[in-house]
């Protein structure tokens, strides 16, 4: 039977362990899910309810959540908080209640953030891609380039650990991600 | 440079070296192969065949490197000619005492590199002019750096012997069921040679196999061994990544651009890679690059 999504979602939990011990990567206290949003009532009630859920989710959790829709019509549900199973829990219920309300083609990616203790500045990412069930590696250096070997670096860590993408054909990039403009 | 200016036409010949270093070899081992079946045919006893095998064995073993260098188009070049390529190799040399090998370059804009010869004096390492255009400095030092870890393993030895190992194998086998064919040769030929035939494909399929796998297995040696030598595992599995064009597939493009072309709904072929493994001389790119990064992280 396959694993669901928010199974698969939560081998961060242990995943985070491995990139801090072996890279020097901690979880920054930032996540986010992202999906393509759509004109009409139904996805329009769905959004509402979302953020109400998110609304009653903060006082539990310790979660700071933010909605922000990006130059490509993409939402983004922004979780910011200092434990990872809380991000985790309100990222995986985010996207559940976009299956739920049946969105599920929409759901695009989720983004873990990691902040290197080694480098000072830069930012590290793990994209779960919905679509394809599985992880890949993020690490830009600027606008458009990434660093390929910092890449590498975190599959030989955690690419064992949790589901992996072996074709690098398909590590597309996410620029400009918003979850920095949070603060 | 100069020395290939002229050579225009075959400038164009992008073949893998590999491809034309198997083929030629191949062709030989046909040759050899058919000559010495000629021999058994015309009633020639054992032992003047066994010699005349192992003269030609030894014969083509001294002048492997002559093969390899004529079948890839290799030149050998001095340090006017390359200063830096020279340099660079007596560098890593110099660092791990070593003997400083011949250098060759071919012509070609395919990135690759090759090491032959029979010890680690008389050996050469090859490499393309591409490996040079496309790698930096560091990089082109891994790749030197494994070449010399194959010199200085002798896996050209090592892999010589296997292959010898089975054509020895094949003939004894041969001469097995020729030797005992004689007595009962009327009752049961027709059987007896489509028996000798199978038994003889599949000699000679299982000893390819093996020679394949141990081919394998030196390269993950050579890739350890290299970056041992330049310290720097990344270094050569980045140059891994861009002669293999991996580098080149990673994308720029952004998720959300391409994710309306259903680009996540092509399978990729996985299922025949386990089955064409086993038939590769080099393991996959990136089990090598798995565990350079495995040194690296361990080095770190």
């Amino acid at each position: 039977m396959p694993k669901s999504d928010s199974d698969i979602l939560f081998s961060i939990s242990s995943a985070h362990i491995t990139m801090e011990t072996k890279l020097g990567l901690k979880v920054s206290g930032r996540c986010a899910v992202t999906f393509k949003t759509m004109s009409g009532s139904v996805f329009y009630e769905m959004e509402q309810d979302l953020r109400r859920f998110m609304d009653t989710l903060r006082p539990e959790f310790d979660l700071a959540f933010r909605a922000v829709t990006d130059q490509y019509g993409y939402l983004w549900v922004i979780l910011e908080g200092s434990r990872i199973e809380d991000l985790l829990a309100g990222l995986t219920a985010a996207s559940g209640i976009v299956e739920e309300k049946g969105f599920s083609d929409q759901l695009l990616a989720a983004v873990f953030e990691f902040r290197s203790e080694r480098k000072s500045g830069g930012h590290s990412y793990l994209i779960y891609n919905f679509k394809r069930n599985n992880f890949y590696p993020f690490v830009p250096l600027d606008q458009k380039s990434r660093d390929t070997e910092e890449e590498m670096k975190i599959m030989s860590a955690v690419g064992e650990e949790i589901p992996f993408e072996r074709d690098m054909g398909l590590w597309y990039p996410m620029w400009d991600l918003p979850l920095r403009s949070l603060v | 440079m100069y020395v290939f200016e002229k050579k225009k036409p075959w400038q164009k010949r992008d073949s893998g070296l590999t491809a034309r270093i198997v083929v030629s070899f191949l062709v030989l081992t046909i040759l050899y192969l058919v000559f010495m079946t000629v021999l058994v045919y015309i009633g020639l006893d054992f032992i003047s065949i066994a010699a005349i095998a192992s003269i030609m064995i030894l014969l083509q073993w001294y002048f492997s490197d002559k093969i390899v260098l004529w079948s890839t188009g290799a030149k050998v070049v001095t340090k006017e000619q390359f200063p830096e390529l020279h340099e660079l190799v007596e560098r890593i040399v110099a660092r791990n005492g070593l003997p400083k090998p011949r250098i060759a370059v071919v012509n070609s804009r395919m990135p690759n590199a090759f090491a032959t010869g029979k010890s680690p004096k008389s050996s050469i390492v090859a490499v393309t002019t591409g490996l040079m255009e496309e790698l930096e400095t560091e990089e082109l030092e891994g790749v030197v750096a494994h070449e010399l870890a194959h010199i200085k393993n002798r896996d050209v030895l090592v892999l010589t012997l296997a292959s010898l190992f089975s054509t020895v194998a094949w003939y004894l086998m041969r001469f097995g069921f020729y030797g005992g064919g004689y007595g009962g040769r009327n009752r049961n030929s027709a059987g007896g040679v489509v028996l000798v035939m199978i038994v003889a494909i599949v000699t000679w399929f299982v000893s390819f196999l093996i020679i394949r796998a141990i081919s394998r297995y030196r390269e993950f040696v050579a890739d350890r061994d290299g970056a041992l030598m330049t310290g720097k595992p990344t270094k050569l599995a980045n140059a891994l990544l861009k002669i293999s064009g991996t580098m080149k597939r990673i994308p720029t493009q952004d998720l959300r651009q391409v994710e309306g072309m259903n680009a996540f709904f092509i399978i990729p072929a996985l299922s025949g890679d386990s089955f064409s493994s086993l038939f590769s001389t080099h393991p996959p790119v990136q089990q090598r690059v798995q565990k350079l990064m495995e040194m690296e992280a361990a080095m770190s």
